[in-house]
C-alpha cells in the first residue's frame, strides 16, 4: 500500500513540527516521517532551551532574521501552545578590554538586527540582575528568555496533529525518486508518495538532500556537552549567563543557563566529532566545563551534578573555517517540489516558526494553498500537579484519584501525568518519550523510584511485553525478559 | 601452614587466620566469638551456605514471592537447589514461613516463603 | 479544609518508622500515625530478599521481608493508624504536613515530627561516568526491585562499578538467576561492603572483584555493548596503558547511598554534609524543635537491627518531648578529626549515657579512638582495624563528661 499525501515533512524535531502546523493552517493533506519512535530524539530535546534575542547574527542574515521575528512572536505562541516559557533577559559577562570591544561590537550588530533594549552594564547592575556571577561588566539583553524544548516541540506536533497531519514513527526515510508529478519515499518498510517534500532532518539533511538531487551540501557534526545542577543550585541563578564567544568556535562559549524547571545546565563545550550519532560525554570536557562554568558561576560544587548529556550541532563549516553559516531554507531547480533545509543548529529552536512561514512562503511561490477554514491553533497541556495550588490538587484529585499518586518523588509527578504523557494523541511510546513529556526521572535521583513504575505503566498502557521496552531509541531495549517463567 | 577465612556468620566478618597442620587445626586467632572457630572448622570440612531466591506466585498482586533455606546446604550443592526451586510455584495467599519444599534433596534444609502475599482480589 | 492534630507523625513505614511508631505507643503516646508512600509497609526491605537481617535485634537470621512483618504485625496488633499510598509533600517548620494519597489532600498539625524516610542511590549522573548513553544502566536498587519484585532480568552479562553492599547482593543474586557476572571494579583499594558479602556473594561464585579500579568509558548506542575499566592510582588517577574493554549488556552501579531528605529544606532542618542527613542531638532531634529524624535518613546504615534500634531510642526521647514540650539542651558539640567520616549524634547534653555511632573515613590499622574535652582524654579504645563499610558504636557515661565545651573525637595511631 502507498499512503498518499500533498506534503511529507522528513523528520519530527522542532523545525519539522513547526512546519507541519505552518502547513496544516493550508488545506493541504499532510504526513510527518521520523526515524526514530518518538518526536523530540535529535537536536530538538539536547540544546540550551534559550529563546535567543538575535544579537550573535550577522545583520541581514536568515539567522538573524528568523531569531529576531521568532523571539518577539514567542509570548503569543508559548500562551498559544500552552509551552513553559519565561523572559528571563540574559548576561554576556566580560572581563577584559578585549571583551568590552567585543561586547559592544555584538550590541551595535544586535541593534542593527533589530533586537530591543540591549544595554552595556557594569558591576552594580550585574550584582542585581544575578547576584552569584561573576563579571567586571556585562551586556544585558532583556528579550532573552528560556523555554522547554520538549514540551515545544511536542506542543507544535500535537497542534499539527490535531489539525490534520499524519505522524509515522520508526520510518526512517531511505531512498526517494520522483515519478509522475510525485514523490516516491521509502521510509521504515513502507511506501509514500507526496506532491512535496519538506526536508527537516538535521543532522542527516545532507543524506536527504542527495536523495533529492540536490549537491553540494555536507554537514560537520559538532558535539556541545552539558552538566546538568540539581534544583540546589538552581536558586543562585534565575537568568542565562555567557561569556563573551570566542568567534572561531562556532558555539557561544560554555555558558550556564537555567532551565524553566530550575535546574541549571553548563555547557555546551564546542567538539567536531566523526559520527552523527554519538552522544558521548567525555572526562575532558567534562573537566572544562567544570573550569570554564566556575569562572563565571564560582558557587559551582561538585554535589550539585545529576546528568551529563550532548547535543550535536549540524554545522554547514568545517573545523578549518569555524564560526558560523547561515540557515539553508530553499527550492533548487534540481528538486522543485522539494524545500530543502539544512544546517538548521542554533538559533533554530528560537526560529523554527518563522522558518515554517518561510517554507510555506517558498511553496506558495509555486502554487496558491488556500488556508485550512478549521485551523485551530490552540493546543492545551495536561496539568502538572507539582505547579498547581493545594486547592485546585484537591479538585483534581476528587476528578481523577490518579492525580494523588505520586510517581516521581523528586519533583511529584503523579500517575494521572505519566498516563496522559501515554496515551494522549502522539503520546509517549518509549521511557524517554514520559520523561520528555512530563519530566520524570529527570530529578536528582534520575529516576530510582519512578523508573521501575514508569516501565510498568508504559507495558500496561501499550501492552508490551517484557522485552519490548524501550528506553529510547530502536535497539534500546531496556530488558533482557523476565526471570522466572 | 596458615590460611585465612572471612567468617560470614554475622555482619563482623571477622578475619581469621588458622593454623593448619595437614587437616588439622592448630589454632585460631582473629575471632571474635566463638563461631568463628566452629566455621573455620565448617568450612576446612564441608562448607555450607544459605541463599534466597523467588518463585512464581499465581494470583497474587506480585508475579513473585521469595524464599530462602531455613539450614545452610554443601556449597556444591547450591545450585542444584536453586534450579529445583525454580521449578516450584505458589498459589496465593501465601504466608511466611510456608514450606515449599521439604527436607530439600535431602540436605536437612526446607524451603520456605518469606512473604506475605494475599490473593488479588 | 481544616488540618488534623496528632501527636506525633512518622513519615516513611520502613522498619525505621515502624520501630519508632510501636515504641511510642509502648511508651503511652496513642495518638499517631505513619505515612507510606508505598503500597505496603515494610521500606526498601520489602525487595531485600536475602538473609542476615535480624541477628542483633532477635538473634536469629531473617530475610528483609520477614524482619519487616515482625514489625508490621506489631503495628497491627498495636492498632497503630497508618496510611499507605501516602507522600508527604511537604513538612513546614511549625510542623504542618501536607501529603497527598488517590484519596485527596491530607493535612496534618503535629507535636513531634518523625523523619524515617530512608535513603535514595547515587547515580551515574552524581558521579559523572564519561561516555555513550545507552539502556542497560541500572542502579544496583533498581536492579533489585525489576529481579525481586517484578520478574524482571534487566540483562545478561553483567559488569558492577562499585562493592556496596547492595552490588555485591546483586552479583549473587544475577549469578542464581542465570546472567553472568563478569567482575566488580571499585575505585578505592578497599571494598565498599562487608568481608562477609564479598566472600559469600563473590567469591563464593568466582566472581572476581578488581580494587583501585574504574570505569573510563562507556560504549554502546542504543544498548550497552562493553565498558573500558582502567586502574587507578593512590590519588584515583588512571593508569595510563592499564585500560581494558570487557563486553557487556548491563553495567550495575553501587556507588553508594544518600538520606532522603527531600522533605527537610523545606522544614529548615539543617543537614550535616558527612552525612547527608540532618544533624541531630541525643534525643535524635534535628535542629528544628520537635522534628526528629532516624534510620537511613539520618545516616545509611548497612545492618537494618541498628536502624530499629536508633528509632526506638529516637522514640523515648519523642515520647518525653510530646509529654513535656521539650528535651533537655544539648550543648555539647562532638567535632571529629579528617580520619572520622561521620559521628551520630553531632551533639548531647551531658545528662545521660549516650552510645555515639561513627564511621571512619579510609581504613585505619593499629591505633587508638579517642574522646577528648579540654584536652583531656574521656575514654580511649585501641582498636586493630577499623573500615568505613563497618558502623562503630562508642559508650559515652555521662560521669566522664566534666564540662559543657565540646568533645574531641580523633584517631591516635600507635
Ligand atoms: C548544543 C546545542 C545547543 C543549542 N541551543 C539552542 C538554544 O539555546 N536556542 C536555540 O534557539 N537553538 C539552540 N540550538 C539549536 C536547536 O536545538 C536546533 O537548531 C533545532 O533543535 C533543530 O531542530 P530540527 O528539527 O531541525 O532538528 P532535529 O531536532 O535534529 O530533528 C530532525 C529529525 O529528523 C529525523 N530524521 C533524520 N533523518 C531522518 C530520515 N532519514 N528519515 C526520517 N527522519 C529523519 C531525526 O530523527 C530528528 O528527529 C542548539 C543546538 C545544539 C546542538
Ligand atoms: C537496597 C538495600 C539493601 C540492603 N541490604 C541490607 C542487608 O543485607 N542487611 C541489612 O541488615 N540491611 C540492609 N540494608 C539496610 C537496611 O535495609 C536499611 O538500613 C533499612 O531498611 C533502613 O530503614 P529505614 O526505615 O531507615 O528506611 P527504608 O526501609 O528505606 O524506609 C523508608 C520508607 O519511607 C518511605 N518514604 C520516604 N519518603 C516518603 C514521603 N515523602 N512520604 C511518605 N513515605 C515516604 C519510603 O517509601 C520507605 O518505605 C539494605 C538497604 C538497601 C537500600
Ligand atoms: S567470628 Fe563471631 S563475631 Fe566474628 S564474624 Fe564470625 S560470628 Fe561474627
Amino acid at each position: 500500500m502507498e499512503h498518499q499525501y500533498d506534503c511529507i515533512v522528513i523528520g519530527a524535531g522542532v523545525v519539522g513540527n513547526a512546519v507541519a502546523r505552518q502547513l496544516s493552517a493550508c488545506s493541504v493533506t499532510i504526513a510527518v516521517l521520523e526515524k526514530e519512535q518518538d518526536l523530540c530524539f535529535g537536536t530538538s530535546g539536547r540544546n540550551s532551551g534559550v529563546l535567543h534575542a538575535g544579537f550573535n547574527n550577522k545583520t541581514g542574515s536568515k539567522m538573524a532574521r528568523f531569531c529576531v521575528e521568532g523571539n518577539l512572536e514567542f509570548d503569543r505562541i508559548a500562551e498559544e501552545l500552552d509551552v513553559p516559557f519565561k523572559r528571563t533577559g540574559k548576561l554576556i559577562v566580560g572581563f577584559s578590554d578585549d571583551d568590552k570591544n567585543s561586547l559592544r561590537a555584538m550590541k551595535a550588530q544586535g541593534d542593527a538586527n533589530g533586537v530591543p533594549g540591549l544595554e552595556i552594564v557594569g558591576k552594580e547592575r550585574i550584582r542585581e540582575l544575578a547576584p552569584f556571577i561573576a563579571g567586571e561588566f556585562a551586556m544585558y539583553s532583556p528579550m532573552t528568555g528560556i523555554l522547554n524544548p520538549f514540551i515545544y516541540t511536542v506542543a507544535l506536533a500535537e497542534n499539527a496533529h490535531k489539525n490534520g497531519a499524519a505522524y509515522f514513527f520508526a520510518c526512517p526515510v531511505t531512498d526517494i525518486f520522483y515519478q509522475d508529478g510525485r514523490y516516491r519515499i521509502t521510509a521504515g518498510g513502507r511506501n509514500f508518495a507526496s506532491r512535496w517534500i519538506i526536508n527537516c532532518a538535521g543532522l542527516e539533511s545532507d543524506k536527504i538532500s542527495a536523495l533529492l538531487g540536490i549537491k553540494g551540501h555536507k554537514l560537520y557534526p559538532c558535539r556541545g556537552e552539558y552538566f546538568i545542577l540539581d534544583k540546589k543550585a538552581g536558586q543562585y541563578l534565575g537568568i542565562p549567563a555567557y561569556p563573551v564567544p570566542n568567534p572561531r568556535e562556532g558555539g557561544l562559549g560554555i555558558h550556564l543557563t537555567p532551565t524553566i524547571d530550575g535546574n541549571i545546565l553548563i555547557g555546551p563545550s564546542s567538539k567536531y566529532i566523526e559520527e552523527n550519532d554519538n552522544y558521548s560525554v567525555t572526562q575532558d570536557i567534562m573537566d572544562l566545563l567544570i573550569k570554564d562554568g566556575g569562572r563565571i558561576f564560582p558557587y559551582l560544587k561538585r554535589e550539585y551534578f545529576i546528568r551529563n548529556f550532548a547535543g550535536i550541532r549540524p554545522k554547514l563549516v568545517g573545523p578549518q573555517e569555524g564560526g558560523f553559516a547561515d540557515f539553508v531554507i530553499e527550492r533548487r531547480s534540481e528538486a522543485p517540489y522539494a524545500i530543502n533545509l539544512v544546517g538548521i543548529e542554533s538559533p533554530g529552536l528560537t526560529s523554527a516558526l518563522p522558518i515554517a512561514r518561510e517554507v510555506v512562503r517558498l511553496i506558495r511561490e509555486v502554487e496558491p494553498l488556500k488556508p485550512n477554514p478549521g485551523f485551530d491553533p490552540v493546543r492545551k497541556g495536561p496539568p502538572a500537579f507539582a505547579g498547581l495550588t493545594n486547592g485546585q490538587r484537591r479538585a483534581l484529585i476528587q476528578q481523577n484519584p490518579d492525580y494523588g499518586e505520586i510517581i516521581c518523588r523528586c519533583e511529584n509527578i503523579t500517575k494521572a501525568e505519566v498516563l496522559e504523557a501515554i496515551n494522549r494523541p502522539l503520546g509517549a511510546a518509549t521511557v524517554t518519550g514520559v520523561k520528555y513529556r512530563c519530566r520524570p526521572m529527570m530529578g536528582r535521583c534520575q529516576g530510582g523510584y519512578c523508573q521501575t513504575r514508569i516501565t510498568e505503566l508504559l507495558r500496561q498502557e501499550k501492552k508490551l511485553a517484557v522485552k519490548e521496552v524501550l528506553y529510547q531509541r530502536k535497539g534500546s531495549n531496556m530488558f533482557t525478559g523476565v526471570a522466572l517463567k | 601452614m596458615n590460611r585465612r577465612f572471612t567468617c560470614i556468620v554475622c555482619p563482623n566478618g571477622c578475619e581469621i587466620t588458622a593454623e593448619l597442620d595437614g587437616g588439622k587445626i592448630v589454632s585460631v586467632a582473629g575471632a571474635r566469638c566463638k563461631k568463628g572457630g566452629a566455621y573455620v572448622r565448617q568450612e576446612l570440612t564441608c562448607p555450607r551456605r544459605t541463599f534466597s531466591t523467588s518463585i512464581i506466585l499465581e494470583g497474587g498482586k506480585l508475579p513473585l514471592v521469595s524464599v530462602r533455606l531455613t539450614k545452610p546446604i554443601p556449597k556444591e550443592k547450591i545450585f542444584a537447589v536453586n534450579e529445583l526451586i525454580h521449578r516450584q510455584k505458589a498459589q496465593a495467599p501465601v504466608r511466611i514461613g510456608q514450606i515449599v519444599l521439604e527436607n530439600v534433596l535431602g540436605l536437612g534444609s526446607d524451603v520456605i516463603i518469606t512473604k506475605n502475599a494475599d490473593r488479588l482480589s | 479544609m481544616t488540618a488534623i492534630h496528632k501527636e506525633a507523625v512518622i513519615v516513611g513505614g520502613g522498619p525505621g518508622g515502624l520501630a519508632a511508631a510501636v515504641k511510642l505507643k509502648q511508651q503511652g503516646i496513642t495518638d499517631i500515625i505513619i505515612l507510606e508512600r508505598e503500597k505496603q509497609l515494610g521500606g526498601i526491605l520489602r525487595q531485600c530478599i536475602h538473609d542476615g537481617f535480624g541477628l542483633t535485634r532477635f538473634g536469629e537470621t531473617l530475610s528483609g521481608p520477614e524482619y519487616a512483618q515482625r514489625f508490621i504485625d506489631l503495628v497491627e496488633q498495636e492498632k497503630i493508624e497508618y496510611r499507605t499510598d501516602t507522600t508527604v509533600l511537604s513538612i513546614s517548620p511549625e510542623k504542618h504536613l501536607t501529603a497527598v494519597s488517590p484519596q485527596g489532600l491530607l493535612e496534618i498539625d503535629s507535636a513531634a515530627v518523625i523523619l524515617t524516610t530512608g535513603c535514595r542511590e547515587r547515580t551515574r549522573g552524581s558521579v559523572a561516568i564519561p561516555g555513550e548513553r545507552p539502556a542497560g544502566i541500572y542502579t544496583a536498587g533498581v536492579a533489585q526491585t525489576y529481579l525481586n519484585l517484578k520478574n524482571i532480568m534487566v540483562g545478561k552479562k553483567v559488569v558492577i562499578l562499585g562493592s556496596g553492599d547492595i552490588g555485591l547482593i546483586m552479583a549473587r543474586r544475577f549469578t542464581l538467576e542465570g546472567a553472568k557476572v563478569e567482575a566488580v571494579f571499585e575505585l578505592q583499594p578497599y571494598p565498599g561492603g562487608l568481608a562477609r558479602n564479598v566472600e559469600q556473594c563473590l567469591n563464593d561464585f568466582d566472581i572476581p572483584l578488581y580494587l583501585s579500579h574504574t570505569i573510563t568509558d562507556i560504549i554502546g548506542g542504543a544498548r550497552l555493548e562493553a565498558v573500558i575499566v582502567s586502574e587507578v592510582d593512590e590519588q584515583k588517577r588512571v593508569k595510563p596503558g592499564t585500560s581494558r574493554r570487557i563486553e557487556c549488556d548491563t553495567l550495575i552501579l553501587s556507588v553508594g547511598l544518600i538520606p532522603e531528605n527531600e522533605l527537610s529544606a523545606g522544614a529548615s532542618v539543617a543537614l550535616d554534609p558527612r552525612t547527608g542527613g540532618a544533624y541531630v542531638d541525643e534525643n535524635f532531634m534535628t535542629g528544628v524543635e520537635g522534628i526528629f529524624a532516624a534510620g537511613n535518613a539520618l545516616h545509611v546504615h548497612d545492618l537494618v537491627d541498628f536502624v530499629s534500634l536508633e528509632a526506638e531510642k529516637l522514640a523515648e526521647a519523642a515520647a518525653k518531648f510530646i509529654r513535656r514540650g521539650k528535651l533537655p539542651v544539648c550543648g555539647i558539640k562532638l567535632v571529629t578529626d579528617k580520619n572520622i567520616g561521620h559521628i551520630i549524634p553531632q551533639s548531647i547534653s551531658g545528662t545521660k549515657d549516650v552510645t555515639l555511632t561513627l564511621r571512619v573515613g579510609r581504613p585505619l590499622t593499629g591505633g587508638a579512638l579517642k574522646l577528648q574535652q579540654d584536652h583531656q582524654d574521656l575514654l580511649s579504645q585501641k582498636f586493630i582495624k577499623l573500615v568505613p563499610a563497618e558502623m562503630i558504636e562508642i559508650k559515652l557515661a555521662k560521669e566522664l563528661i566534666k564540662s559543657t565545651s565540646e568533645i574531641k573525637v580523633v584517631i591516635a595511631h600507635e
